[in-house]
């Protein structure tokens, strides 16, 4: 009936895909992405039930605004006031790559030879920082699981410890414990210690609270204390996420304790810093090349494992 | 022996679970608490074993004023009294033996429990438990790999290797088919015979009830309606114990 008239012939040869309007796609930004307008809350169905979704900000729209604030912040705030801006990153990029080029073009691949053993440290630093705070975070994950320790303030207290363990990176740890235990790849292990302890025991604090306790609630019913029902029962159902965090952890602290050097922790960073500063370019590129391996290689081999174990 | 003497259960939020009970059982019954939901049978078997604690009125467990149990004492009380789940409440993801060996980590170390330093005799009494409820083939199976049957019967194992007096099961077959149930109960009924260990169940379905127990215990809204034999149980109680006609709700075999 009321047909439109046919497109001029022009028209359809020069564009194959219909333009889309941007009234309509403005509005549905409008009403689903940034806000949601308060009248889209309620719906009415065919036989004209009403059912009405209480407001709330979706994830979606907070991750539009942040984003339109970030930039917005960097832009005008940042460049203006601060003279710290993503401007300042396109201008200097550049610059990598002359460093880049100096270290792939003067290779130094004699140094190897005095890699190998600050290397050694560096995983071993690693290895055993993994080793101590997983071993720590079982008993604490326990006293911080609320589901386990029924006294909500005995696990809100381990709670708050446990972020505030987590403050702090490995790096700021091993700084201040330098001080204490002198340098040496011995500051390394405990910070590393310290910073597995931390993310381990939440994460398997978070693991704990959601599993199910028939187990557990049946072995206490045997006249077992809770730490007994513990080992007996959520140990078996945790070890496999134990394991996998473990490697996880440890595919961290491998990144983590190759910069501890900087701080006096022992290892390659050691090496790195001094090469560093003698503006020594083609040993940092054999020195990460080295660390690009051993990163990668253990990288896979732990995800390799993971997998497994799940 | 268990006795009840004018006990009243009334939760926190003012519920009144049980009203008045005195009722006492004997080393070596097998007993069935019926009646609608909420009635009262659950918390008339938590009170046993401190699941809960009694309001007014005394119960003696075994010579134990159960009330007064408190720390180490409560604990080594429970030792005594096995429990099944309706939800079975294995622990998943390990074997099948491990979760009946579980029950003798009460009176185990703390290390030895951490190493899984099972005794020998340990391992027997559980690997016994498991042919008793005749899954002895199963014992190296993961536990959530098995048929809700044979988990149900992995957890009477698991008490039966706790070397109880008293079995206290709360709806032990109310998640499981009518063929299943009935093998249950008939193991239930097997422990309670050769072993002489008093069992004292929830039971959702009457048919079932009346079946496999010599005594039945009906409750309704917290008070008892009905104390005595299976035997002498008639429509005319059912009634008053349900407060109404029975349906095939109630009842596992509707043909029977």
């Amino acid at each position: 009936m009321n047909k439109k008239p046919p497109r001029p012939a022009k028209a359809k040869s020069t564009r194959s895909v219909p333009r889309r309007k941007l009234g309509p796609f403005l509005r549905m930004v409008w009403d689903h992405k940034i806000v949601q307008k308060v009248e889209t809350r309620t719906l009415t169905l065919a036989d004209g039930t009403a059912s009405t979704r209480p407001f709330s900000f979706q994830l979606v729209n907070f991750t539009a605004l942040f984003l339109v604030f970030a930039v917005f912040w960097d832009m005008i705030v940042g460049a203006y006031f601060r003279k710290t801006s993503l401007w300042l990153f396109f201008r200097r990029v550049p610059n990598f790559f002359n460093i880049l080029e100096k270290m792939v073009t003067t290779l130094d691949f004699a140094y190897l030879g005095n890699i190998i053993d600050p290397l050694i440290d560096t995983v071993q630093m690693a290895i055993l920082g993994t080793a101590i705070g997983a071993l720590f975070s079982l008993p604490v994950a326990f006293l911080a699981s609320q589901n386990i320790v029924k006294n909500k303030a005995v696990s809100g207290f381990f709670k708050v410890f446990l972020s505030l363990v987590r403050t702090f990176p490995t790096l700021v740890y091993a700084a201040v414990l330098a001080f204490v235990f002198g340098y040496g790849t011995l500051v390394g292990v405990i910070a590393t210690s310290i910073f597995t302890f931390g993310i381990m025991t939440k994460m398997l604090y978070e693991v704990i609270e959601t599993l199910d306790l028939g187990g557990f609630v049946a072995i206490e019913a045997t006249g077992a204390n809770k730490v007994k029902a513990f080992v007996a029962a959520i140990l078996p159902q945790i070890m496999g996420s134990f394991l996998s965090f473990s490697l996880y952890n440890f595919e961290i602290n491998i990144r983590a304790s190759a910069i501890l050097g900087y701080v006096g922790a022992g290892g390659i960073g050691i090496l790195l810093d001094e090469n560093m500063s003698w503006r020594e370019y083609g040993r940092i590129g054999v020195i990460m090349l080295t660390l690009f391996v051993v990163v990668i290689l253990i990288e896979n081999v732990s995800r390799y494992l993971r997998r497994r174990l799940s | 022996m268990i006795a009840f003497d004018h006990v009243s259960k009334i939760y926190p939020n003012g519920t009144v679970a049980l009203k008045n009970v005195s009722l006492e059982i004997q080393q070596g019954e097998f007993v069935a608490i019926i009646g609608l939901s909420g009635a009262g049978k659950s918390t008339l078997i938590k009170l046993i074993n401190k699941m809960t604690d009694v309001t007014k009125g005394t119960l003696i467990v075994n010579g134990a004023n159960v009330s007064l149990l408190k720390g180490y004492e409560l604990r080594k009380f429970r030792r005594g009294i096995g429990i099944v789940f309706q939800s079975f409440n294995l622990i998943n993801r390990t074997s099948v033996i491990n979760n009946v060996l579980a029950a003798r980590v009460a009176e185990m170390s703390t290390l030895a429990t951490l190493f899984g330093l099972y005794t020998k005799e340990d391992r027997i009494l559980a690997l016994e438990s498991l042919h008793k409820v005749g899954i002895l083939e199963k014992a190296y199976m993961r536990a959530d790999q098995l048929s809700g049957g044979q988990q149900q019967r992995v957890a009477l194992a698991r008490t039966l290797a706790q070397s109880p007096k008293i079995i206290l099961a709360d709806e032990p077959v109310a998640s499981l088919d009518p063929i299943t149930a009935n093998q249950i109960m008939k193991d239930f009924k097997k422990v309670n015979v050769e072993e002489n260990i008093t069992v004292i169940a929830n039971m959702h379905h009457v048919d079932m009830a009346l079946k496999y127990a010599d005594r039945v215990i009906g409750i309704n809204a917290g008070e008892i309606i009905y104390d005595g034999p299976s035997a002498n149980v008639t429509e005319e109680l059912l009634k008053k114990i349900y407060g109404r006609d029975i349906t095939d709700e109630d009842i596992m075999f509707k043909d029977q």
